[in-house]
């Protein structure tokens, strides 16, 4: 049966009649109409449908829409406001995007783009909790962390490593 | 009212320029054409349903619109095309807009199947455009076209100029351009049951821009769609959302061959807005929640019955189905059979291997999605991701039992599918167009991965028999090759098959995809045979096959050049200098002295002195490789890390050549090599379809193994642009150039050479075991 939950989502709040069990992924493409999370496999096995909670990485497909009330849920259509957050200037409204967005824009990263979603969520938070990766530290962000790796089949990896090099300067300036 | 144009001699390929009218505050040029193969005689009517707008549009704003049925497969197209329109037009490809794959708004259809099929044509049409333009800047500044200077959309005499926008203003001009082709339509006598996939071709030779004019050609200028993409702008083909929508999940057969005995219960009071759909073997369960829908799906599921099928060899057996399958004719065949066997007879000494590699998969990170909507009064629009939108027009009339003319297919970005829909087949969009004309609702079909990697085609296995043989002097005198594979142009659409619907058909048969780069060899003859789908000897669906990035010629060249490999270390000699040896072509030459540069390569043969088979430290091993395709050259070379015991393989280093003519687009291009060797090395060492006797069983990630960050080489790219070979297929073939390079050094590296592919831990290890 539907339940009212109230989210925190890019910043806003917002309430959603859903049942808890349902996953995020759900939650927020069909109630929230935010299509940045995609659906890749529904088994924590590819990182398509990676979004921020509390500033960590999750896989919205198996996490139940319960188990983010109260948290701060971030897609990356709200990374433009994250950083804007991250450098005092109001959430709202903000039309710089985060370096992240930029450097994936500069770096021409994705082919389809199905993955880079997840992909751009994984360095935005990488980014914030080690400001000066290696290469071999961004490789294991992208692989090793549970729960599973983040996979790309147009297999853009080397543009993600530049791109994520490329917003790490931005952001330490 | 016609208006003049040169400089075209022949009338029946000429241009037609005609003033339609006038359009108040605006003013267009809009491109269309006509057939002029067909007028003479036009009593079969052309087939026009693909002409329903302009291709290319110049603006009164001095913007260009270009509208083509070829889409964005992410290899950059969308950025390619707009760059030679562009240069043809004197305009910055900044001003282009391009509409691209909807079937109501783009006139031309087609193949998404690279660069080359499709920009050819687009460059045509810009440079009979520009012709136009010029002619209709003559008149207006009244003087001889040969005095005419353009550039960026400024047309000028002297001191007089005029922009592009100008010439068109207030009126409503047509330029009709000459050509061939027709719309696509389902024909059972077709060799994929689909014929018009080719779209449109432009005919006749309108003058284009030098080589050493270009102004944007070169430049790397970027994907229209990227920023959208990063902001999470853009529909993709999951996210449309229509009135009264219902959401799909399918229950599929328990195997590639079994038929419904029943199906299983619904529990209204669990799920109470959910459906079930049953057409013939067609199953699916439907909700306006899509949670719900994938609940009931599954409860349902549980229950549902299936009949016994195993139509499958399984996996393991594979080598052994195709050997003792009873091939017929060879379906197709290159060079001289007699003259090789002789040459080979006449040899010092010969070199046989058998190569092989099991199926594998186009694996998208997104599984099938569609959305149909077909209305009661019989019209349909369906929402899909297709390389061939008006091929799955064509398709989903035939399922629906409807006139192509009734159904529209608008093209959305989705995960790319390498190759798997280039004639217009597989995917979610038959599910989709049945369901809703079973529900009379809209309806969108998500596959799950377990759907996708279970019932979508696969690229198929494939046994090669290959010898050469040596002179005295330790060169290949001659090379007998032949190929053994399913079919892999199975383009048959899976809900129309297990609905009981119509569905084309296709022949089995396969094709030489070598493009022959050893000239200096004197006699070669290689065949190939081609079968029908496994396990479709019934009713039954089987491993459907179909192509995958750079087919057919991945699979050849891999037997082919490890065959290469292998000769060179039989005559003890460096795999480089044995390849300068076999070949004549300079761009070959070029190509493959700056790669060997590139990677420090030390001449010498293989394996390495320290090669090793045993032990519990890495070996280390390089290898090197070629291909030529489509005006184009490649060369690889691999640096491998072997762990004997353990049967690791790690690819350390992977240096890339190119020349594929005038590059178009420097950074388009290295992205598609580097990512290209990224799903070659996965293919070289990871990827494998496992199925039983009734189907595919490495439905997951955790099963049917990617390559991962971690794993990727250092890669290296080494590129040569020329102005004077036109324009090569570069977005394609690098995966292709992996295996080969791969192989060799992992021979290099442990002496034992790998004739099969992938290279995981416990083949390697067998193997090193064995050897
Ligand atoms: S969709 Fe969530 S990890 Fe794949
Ligand atoms: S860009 Fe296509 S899957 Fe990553």
């Amino acid at each position: 049966m539907a339940d009212q939950l109230k989210l925190t989502v890019n910043g806003t709040e917002q309430t959603v009649s859903v049942t808890a069990e349902m996953p995020l992924l759900y939650g927020l493409r069909n109630e929230l109409g935010l299509s940045g999370p995609r659906y890749g496999c529904g088994l924590a096995q590819c990182g398509a449908c990676a979004v921020l909670v509390d500033g960590s990485e999750i896989r919205s497909c198996i996490t139940p829409v319960s188990a983010v009330v109260g948290k701060k849920v971030t897609t990356i259509e709200g990374l433009p406001a994250l950083w804007a957050a991250t450098k005092g200037h109001s959430e709202t409204g903000s039309q710089t995007l985060h370096p992240v967005q930029q450097a994936w824009i500069d770096e021409q990263v994705p082919q389809c783009g199905y993955c880079q979603s997840g992909m751009m969520i994984v360095a935005a938070e990488l980014l914030t909790k080690n400001p000066d990766p290696t290469v071999p530290e961004i490789k294991d962000a992208y692989t090793h962390k549970p729960p599973s790796a983040h996979l790309c089949r147009c297999g853009t990896y080397a543009a993600i490593i530049s791109a994520v090099q490329r917003a790490a300067q931005v952001m330490k300036s | 009212m016609a208006l003049p144009l040169k400089p075209y001699h022949s009338p029946l390929f000429s241009p037609k320029l005609t003033r339609r009218g006038f359009i108040k505050g605006g003013g267009v040029l809009a491109v269309s054409f006509t057939f002029p193969h067909l007028s003479a005689a036009a009593t079969d009517a052309p087939a026009t349903t693909l002409a329903l707008a302009s291709w290319l549009e110049i603006r009164h704003d001095n913007t260009v619109l270009v509208r083509t049925g070829r889409a964005e497969i992410g290899t950059g197209m969308s950025a390619f095309y707009a760059q030679v329109i562009a240069e043809e037009l004197n305009v910055p490809p900044e001003r282009v807009t391009l509409i691209m794959g909807d079937t109501d708004k783009t006139p031309d259809g087609g193949y998404s199947a690279g660069f080359l099929t499709g920009a050819e044509n687009l460059r045509k049409v810009g440079a009979y455009t520009y012709q136009a333009l010029l002619s209709l800047a003559a008149r207006h500044l009244g003087v001889p076209v040969a005095s005419l200077k353009v550039a960026d959309g400024v047309v000028s005499a002297g001191d007089r100029s005029i922009r592009y926008g100008e010439l068109v203003r207030e009126q409503k001009l047509e330029l009709k351009i000459p050509v061939s082709g027709q719309a696509a339509r389902v024909d059972p006598k077709a060799w994929n049951g689909v014929n018009g996939l080719d779209g449109l071709v432009v005919l006749g030779n309108p003058p284009t821009r030098p080589v050493s004019e270009y102004k944007f050609i070169g430049r790397s200028h970027p994907m229209p769609g990227i920023p959208d993409k990063v902001t999470g702008k853009t529909q993709w083909t999951c996210d449309v959302w229509l009135p009264e929508m219902l959401h799909a999940r399918m229950v599929r057969p328990a195997t590639l061959g079994a038929t419904l005995i029943s199906v299983g219960p619904l529990d209204k009071k669990q799920f109470p807005s959910a459906q079930v759909a049953v057409k013939k073997n067609l199953v699916a369960v439907l909700s306006p929640n899509e949670w719900e829908a994938i609940n009931a799906a599954q409860a349902v599921s549980a229950g549902t019955r299936w009949t016994e099928w195993s139509g499958l060899p399984g996996s393991e057996n594979l080598t052994q189905a195709l050997r003792s399958y009873k091939w017929g004719a060879p379906s197709d065949a290159k060079g001289d059979a007699a003259e090789t066997a002789a040459a080979l007879a006449r040899s010092t000494r010969t070199i046989a291997a058998t190569y092989e590699q099991p199926y594998v998969k186009h694996a998208p990170i997104g599984p099938f999605v569609a959305v149909a909507d077909v209305k009661s009064d019989g019209s349909a629009t369906i929402w899909a991701h297709s390389a061939n939108s008006q091929g799955l027009r064509a398709r989903i009339a035939d399922i629906l039992g409807i006139s192509t003319e009734k159904v529209v297919v608008r093209w959305l970005d989705h995960a790319g599918q390498f190759g798997r829909t280039t004639f217009g087949g597989d995917g979610a969009e038959g599910d989709a167009a049945i369901l809703s004309q079973l529900t009379g609702k809209p309806v969108r079909v998500q596959w799950s991965l377990q759907d996708d990697l279970a019932w979508s085609a696969s690229s198929p296995g494939w046994v090669e028999d290959i010898r050469c043989g040596l002179d005295t002097s330790g060169n290949i005198a001659a090379i007998q090759s032949s190929f053994y594979s399913a079919q892999s142009n199975d383009a048959r659409i899976v809900g129309a098959i297990l609905a009981g619907v119509p569905s084309t058909s296709s022949k089995p048969d396969y094709w030489v995809a070598t493009e022959w780069p050893y000239d200096k060899i004197p006699a070669r003859h290689e065949e190939v045979y081609g079968m029908p789908n496994l396990g479709s000897d019934s009713s039954a669906v089987g491993l459907r096959g179909l192509i995958m990035r750079t087919p057919g010629q991945r699979q050849q060249n891999f037997a082919l050049e490890s065959l290469i490999n292998e000769a060179a270390s039989a005559a003890h000699a460096d795999p480089v200098e044995f390849r300068l040896r076999h070949t004549s072509d300079p761009r070959l030459i070029e190509i493959l002295h700056a790669t060997v540069e590139a990677a420090s390569w030390k001449p010498r043969p293989s394996p390495h002195p320290e090669a090793k088979a045993t032990g519990t430290d890495p070996v280390i091993g390089r290898g090197v490789c070629i291909m030529v395709r489509q005006n184009a050259y490649w060369v690889g070379i691999a640096e491998v890390a072997v762990t004997p015991a353990t049967g690791a393989v790690q690819v350390v280093k992977f240096t890339i050549g190119l020349d594929c003519g005038k590059i178009i687009n420097p950074r388009q291009l290295e992205r598609c090599m580097k990512s290209g060797v990224v799903m070659g090395v996965s293919e070289a060492l990871k990827e494998e379809v496992i199925f039983d006797t009734g189907k595919i069983t490495s439905t997951m990630w955790g099963s049917y193994n990617i390559l991962t960050m971690a794993e990727m080489p250092e890669i290296k790219t080494v590129n040569i642009s020329r102005d004077d070979k036109g324009f090569g297929g570069g977005s394609e073939g690098a995966n292709a150039i992996c295996p080969p390079a791969i192989a060799a050094a992992f021979f290099d590296a442990t002496g034992v050479q790998p004739r099969r592919i992938p290279l995981t831990s416990t083949y390697v290890q067998r193997l090193l075991r064995t050897a």
